[in-house]
């Protein structure tokens, strides 16, 4: 028998999906194995544009075509990354909830998101009149570190929630 | 499924891995890794990103075959992805071995472990084989072929398997 909820975070774990998922043996695995797989190619992807941005050629591609052939691929398996990782929250949920690297990596996943938005709202739309030049504008290169810098930083968290989830109270 | 896994373990702990691992977890490296908290985490980190970066190139390969990446030719696709690919399991092995020294019975006392290895030769295998004809075909056609595109889609498959064996090694009934 679980415990009578305190509070919010207890009540989305005990919901009978975060039971379900918390007691099975295959369940939360397999969730993040998904996860994991969405989660690499999220990071794969966006990869491959941030360090065109910053200058890593490597070869004779646009920015803005690796960018078409790559975006829908992320967005995808952003949304898959998502949806898993909702599912492994819904069932540790109150323990995610007090640690510290758990609400890190949430934080460096909103401020990736900002830093996408703000860069493509801005720099990316003159993009046809830069991509060409040796050198990108500065704002461009400062957009693809900053981007690499965030999501090694969820990669760290995430492994690092790994570590220590259940060592907070 | 369980019960095969447990058997594989036993088989290995008979095997001269156990001792083998057992020696590594004894080395002045192992040691050095199981008293810093963090050494583990940062070789998974590392680990992952390498993953990232062969995911990529697999994905990149197969949308250029499949003919959804249509900005570079079949032989620049191939010989692009190929290095990322070449880069990407230099950092896998790297991370791998590293890991394997800082948690030596974990690792190689797991059946998900041997799994993946398996699974992992066979994939850079492929891929090798598949980069090659991809830059032979890209020399005279543009355009892949069903055995190309059957290849290319196994390559995928592969690497879902060698994540899925990869994230495993934590469950494993040993």
């Amino acid at each position: 028998m679980y415990p009578e909820p305190e509070n919010i975070w207890q009540q989305i774990e005990y919901s009978s999906l975060g039971i379900t998922i918390a007691e099975s043996t295959w369940m939360f695995p397999t969730i993040e194995t998904i996860h994991v797989i969405a989660l690499v190619t999220v990071i794969g992807t966006i990869g491959l544009v941030d360090l065109r941005l910053v200058g890593v050629k490597g070869h004779a591609l646009r920015v803005s075509q690796i960018a078409a052939d790559t975006l829908p691929w992320t967005w995808g398996a952003f949304a898959l990354a998502a949806i898993t990782g909702g599912l492994l929250f819904i069932s540790k949920a109150s323990s995610y909830m007090i640690n510290p690297y758990f609400l890190v990596k949430m934080g460096l996943l909103a401020l990736a998101g900002m830093n996408m938005m703000y860069f493509h709202l801005t720099t990316w739309r003159t993009v046809n009149h830069w991509e060409l030049d040796p050198s990108f504008p500065p704002a461009a290169k400062i957009a693809g570190w900053l981007s690499l810098v965030f999501w090694l930083g969820v990669v760290f968290c995430g492994r690092a929630i790994g570590f220590t989830l259940g060592i907070y109270f | 499924m369980d019960d095969l896994l447990f058997e594989f373990t036993e088989w290995l702990r008979g095997t001269p891995v156990t001792e083998l691992s057992l020696w590594i977890s004894d080395t002045r490296a192992s040691e050095w890794i199981a008293m810093h908290f963090w050494a583990i985490p940062i070789f998974q980190v590392i680990h992952i990103l390498s993953i990232s970066a062969s995911v990529a190139a697999v994905l990149m390969l197969n949308l250029r075959v499949f003919g959804f990446a249509g900005h570079a030719t079949l032989a620049e696709s191939a010989h692009r992805y190929s290095r990322v690919l070449w880069w990407a399991l230099l950092g896998l092995i790297c991370s791998g071995f590293l890991m394997i020294v800082g948690e030596p019975v974990r690792e190689l006392v797991n059946p998900y472990f041997w799994v993946k290895m398996i699974l992992l030769v066979i994939g850079v295998t492929v891929a090798v084989l598949f980069a090659k004809a991809l830059g032979r075909q890209g020399a005279t056609s543009d355009v892949a072929g069903g055995g190309t595109k059957a290849v290319a889609l196994l390559l995928v498959v592969l690497w879902c398997m060698i994540i899925w064996c990869g994230r495993w090694i934590a469950y494993a009934p040993v």
